[in-house]
């Protein structure tokens, strides 16, 4: 167990975005969560990386408490994770965004000056070929194109030291042939003993890549399971179709 | 004792003043949502223009006032569409627009002092300067109970008008929700056309009466301005009654402060009372609109 | 003697602004932050200096002293106005500027208040004391070329970058692991340093100080050179200070009197600062937007 989070709540004003959720992820395997668009799995992924305070629940990672820790120290902990909206450093380059993420001296200023710029490349020429994203290393982040920002971004998050990967839809709005050339990445670090949580709206998607689903609806978790449960849960079908709480019996 | 309640009425009349500036202000923040900073420099071109006309000219003095009413409006307008305006159509962000409003105020300025000299100007129009007796052993000045009754007289009009006219509701709709305000088919930009020229007519009126009862130089823009404001501050930026009574209670404390402070820290007691309601309470004690940034 | 009088004492002046004006383009140009009271650091490392030379320290030890005291400042600045965003940041650190401007007004016990602190010695360094504007200029070349030299080391530092990614997106940055309020305020205490140093180099070039000198006009001045150079371009905030210091000049040539030449000056800063900002805010090198 990596990653465990107990009775999560959060609202934001009159909105109950998480309720109650709880779930627990297991070291190298990959993890998905999955569930329809508003059910607060971002909400859940900003709560876990501490961007967003919950109002009430814990969070444990690798056997330690980690629930009133500030989003920085977390981050030192080992998380890393990508946004579903690409956050990038638009006046930064390529070079720059993989050399941030793979330093772990954090603020140095007297060595940092008098050391100068870091020219080091062999690394940043590893993440690059692992991701595919064949640009040349002084290219700025907003000359790229969505799907290699896209591939930059999951970069930056394998460049920087960790032990849980997080990835927020890492193939929303790019093109199948690049979907797939991401789940293979995705297998590639996994098959390195790489543990990954992935947040994805498709189930086909995750069907025959992950190893564990959670099903998120309304802010908690309404089902778990390897894939083939999952496909044969009608509570899964109907938080997609969009069934009414009252009548359901997935709520019990 | 009645040094307390002398300072009190002395409280009240700076109060005033500074509410008369802040009203202007904040009735132009609450709809535009940017700091138009050179609103301080309205007043004193005002102040300067009854020096020109009254005192120079030798024009009547109502005729005066009413004409300097009609140009701060007229000032005011001209700003927000020559400089505020194109600003906002390029997209730059209210940072920018307060810039060019600090930039717009040091321009006037300097031009003030070059056309009339960097010396103190007198108006002269009322000339007594004995305060009257009230009983509790306070005195006032007949111009300190002028201004006193006209900022009232002003008070209760403006507050008439952004309850009772149509234009005032409109403008109060504007201040609360701009995009349910567009989409009910409030013209945005007439909105803001009216409140330069309001709140530019309300800096002119601050205007003729700091004329007429301090001694004007062209240098006194930044200070009314950063009165106003933090009156406006203390109160609640984008709520106009707010800002009136919080200019009060700035009055009242830099009135009641210096009977415990060398004097000269009168602008000291202001200057912090602002820092500190922008640290601690943003929105004033009145205000309503969220002006922190909690992740 | 290379220059006449009149220029040597533009140069010193272009080169003392050249300071403040990058220290402020790395606070606001590179690392994002918004300060509208970077004046008040100017002011608070001159009388730092003008005061503790007064008392008998060696100018070198008052400068380094003015430094170090405005950058304390700078600390509790980014400190206390962390929470704020936009316009309440304008106006909180435009406020900060007011505060100090009326404590130099009001602390006269130690400032001497609007009279002004005049008699300012000029600087001696190891014995050999500074008394021509033509030594001063050679001292100020020097101090100015260290000054700039290490902050353009920073900015292109791996800790540069660091504060241009925090400009940038503070959030991603945090979720990398790095804690970017202490970036900022490390950022604001090397701009309130380097700030701090140019006002000692004013203070003892001038020898006298009264609190309006570090007022909203000198605001306009530094503002729009950074403006005008670019903000995140430190070439731009060279090129920038010599021009905008240099333009009034010609109105020396309309033979002015004084007492309309000094507010003709400010209000030509004034119109440049509004035409750049409605025709071209990024500057001539600049970058970046603010927002
Ligand atoms: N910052 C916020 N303020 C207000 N509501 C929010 C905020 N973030 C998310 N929500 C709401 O919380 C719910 C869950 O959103 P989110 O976690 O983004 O869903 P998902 O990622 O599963 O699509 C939605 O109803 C959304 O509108
Ligand atoms: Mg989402």
């Amino acid at each position: 167990m990596i990653l465990s989070c107990r009775d999560i709540h959060k609202s934001f004003g009159g909105i109950r975005a998480i309720d109650g959720c709880t779930f627990t992820v297991e070291k190298k395997r990959i993890t998905a969560i999955i569930g329809p668009n508003g059910s607060g799995k971002t909400t859940m992924f900003n709560v876990i990386s501490k961007l967003i305070k919950p109002d009430s629940g814990t969070i444990d990672f690798n056997g330690r408490d980690v629930t009133g820790l500030k989003d920085y120290e977390l981050a030192r902990l080992g998380i890393s994770r990508t946004f579903q909206d690409v956050k990038l450093f638009q006046n930064l380059t390529i070079r720059e965004h993989l050399q941030i993420a793979m330093s772990d001296s954090n603020e140095k200023l007297l060595s940092s000056i008098i050391k100068g710029k870091n020219r080091d490349s062999q690394n940043i020429q590893e993440v690059m070929d692992l991701v595919g994203l064949d640009k040349t290393f002084d290219t700025y982040a907003t000359d790229l194109s969505y799907g290699q920002r896209k591939l930059l971004d999951l970069a930056i998050a394998i460049a920087k030291p960790h032990s849980l990967l997080m990835l927020d839809e890492p193939v929303a709005g790019v093109n199948p042939r690049l979907r797939s050339s991401i789940k293979e990445i995705l297998r590639e670090l996994n098959s390195r003993g790489e543990s990954i949580l992935l947040i994805e709206h498709d189930m086909n998607f995750v069907m025959d890549l992950v190893d564990h689903i959670f099903v998120m609806d309304a802010g908690r978790v309404i089902a778990e399971g390897a894939p083939q449960e999952i496909q044969n849960n009608p509570c899964v079908l109907e938080a997609y179709l969009g069934g009414s709480e009252e009548e359901s019996e997935c709520w019990k | 004792m009645s040094l307390l309640a002398q300072s009190i009425i002395n409280g009240l009349i700076t109060g005033s003043i500074y509410a008369l500036v802040a009203a202007g202000y904040s009735l132009i923040y609450s709809t535009n949502n940017f700091m138009h900073f050179a609103h301080g420099i309205s007043v004193v071109a005002a102040g300067y223009m009854v020096y020109w006309l009254f005192t120079l000219a030798g024009t009547p003095f109502y005729a005066t006032c009413l004409i300097t009413i009609l140009l701060s409006a007229l000032f005011g307008l001209a700003m927000y569409r020559l400089i505020y305006l194109p600003l906002q159509r390029r997209g730059s962000s209210n940072v920018i627009l307060l810039i060019a409003s600090i930039g717009i105020l040091i321009f006037f300025q300097n031009i003030i002092q070059i056309a009339f000299g960097s010396g103190v100007k007198l108006i002269g129009y009322i000339e007594v300067s004995r305060g009257i007796a009230f009983p509790g052993g306070i005195t006032m000045t007949v111009l300190q109970i002028v201004i006193l009754l006209i900022s009232g007289i002003i008070f209760i009009m403006l507050y008439q008008f952004m309850q009772k006219t149509k234009l005032g509701r409109n403008m109060r709709a504007v201040s609360n929700n701009k995009e349910l305000a567009s989409i009910v088919g409030i013209d945005h930009i007439r909105i803001s056309d009216f409140s330069f020229l309001i709140g530019s007519a309300l800096a002119g009126v601050a205007g003729i009466l700091v004329a007429l009862e301090q001694n004007l130089s062209p240098l006194m823009g930044t200070n009314l301005m950063i009165k106003g404001f933090t009156g406006a501050v203390i109160g609640g930026i984008n709520y106009v009654p707010g800002s009136i009574i919080g200019s009060f209670v700035l009055g009242m404390a830099e009135n009641l402060g210096i009977l415990v402070l060398p004097s000269g820290y009168k602008d000291a007691i202001a200057f912090s009372l602002l820092f500190l309601f922008l640290l601690f309470k943003p929105n004033g004690i009145l205000g309503k609109k969220e002006g922190r940034f909690d992740k | 003697m290379i220059f006449s009088a009149y220029q040597t004492h533009i140069f010193i002046l272009i080169f003392i602004y050249i300071i403040l004006v990058v220290s402020l383009n790395l606070a606001l140009g590179y690392t994002g932050l918004l300060n509208l009271g970077h004046v008040a650091f100017f002011g608070i490392g001159a009388y730092t200096s003008a005061l503790l030379a007064l008392e008998g320290l060696t100018y070198i030890a008052a400068m380094i002293a003015a430094g170090l005291f405005a950058s304390v400042f700078g600390y509790l600045l980014v400190i206390a106005t962390d929470r704020l965003r936009g316009d309440y940041l304008a106006m909180a650190t435009l406020g900060f500027s007011f505060v100090v401007y009326s404590l130099l007004l009001n602390l006269r016990d130690v400032t001497r208040g609007a009279m002004g602190i005049p008699g300012i010695p000029k600087p001696t360094i190891l014995d050999f004391t500074i008394r021509t504007n033509d030594q001063y200029l050679i001292f100020v070349l020097l101090v100015c070329a260290i000054s700039v030299f290490i902050m353009y080391r920073i900015v292109n530092s791996p800790f540069g970058k660091l504060l241009e990614a925090t400009r940038d997106n503070a959030v991603c940055l945090r979720v990398l692991g790095k804690n970017t309020l202490s970036l900022k305020y490390k950022a604001m205490m090397i701009s309130a340093f380097f700030a701090g140093i140019s006002g000692s180099l004013y203070a003892h070039y001038i020898t006298f100080i009264d609190p309006t000198s570090f007022y909203i006009s000198e605001l306009i001045l530094v503002l729009t050179i950074v403006i005008v150079g670019g903000l995140g371009s430190i070439k731009g905030s060279i090129v920038a200070t010599a021009l905008i210091i240099y333009i009034p000049e010609v109105l020396r040539m309309l033979d002015l009197p004084s007492s309309v030449l000094g507010p003709a000056r400010q209000a030509i800063y004034a119109v440049i600062l509004i035409t750049i900002l409605m025709i071209r805010p990024k500057g001539l090198f600049g970058k970046v937007d603010l927002e």
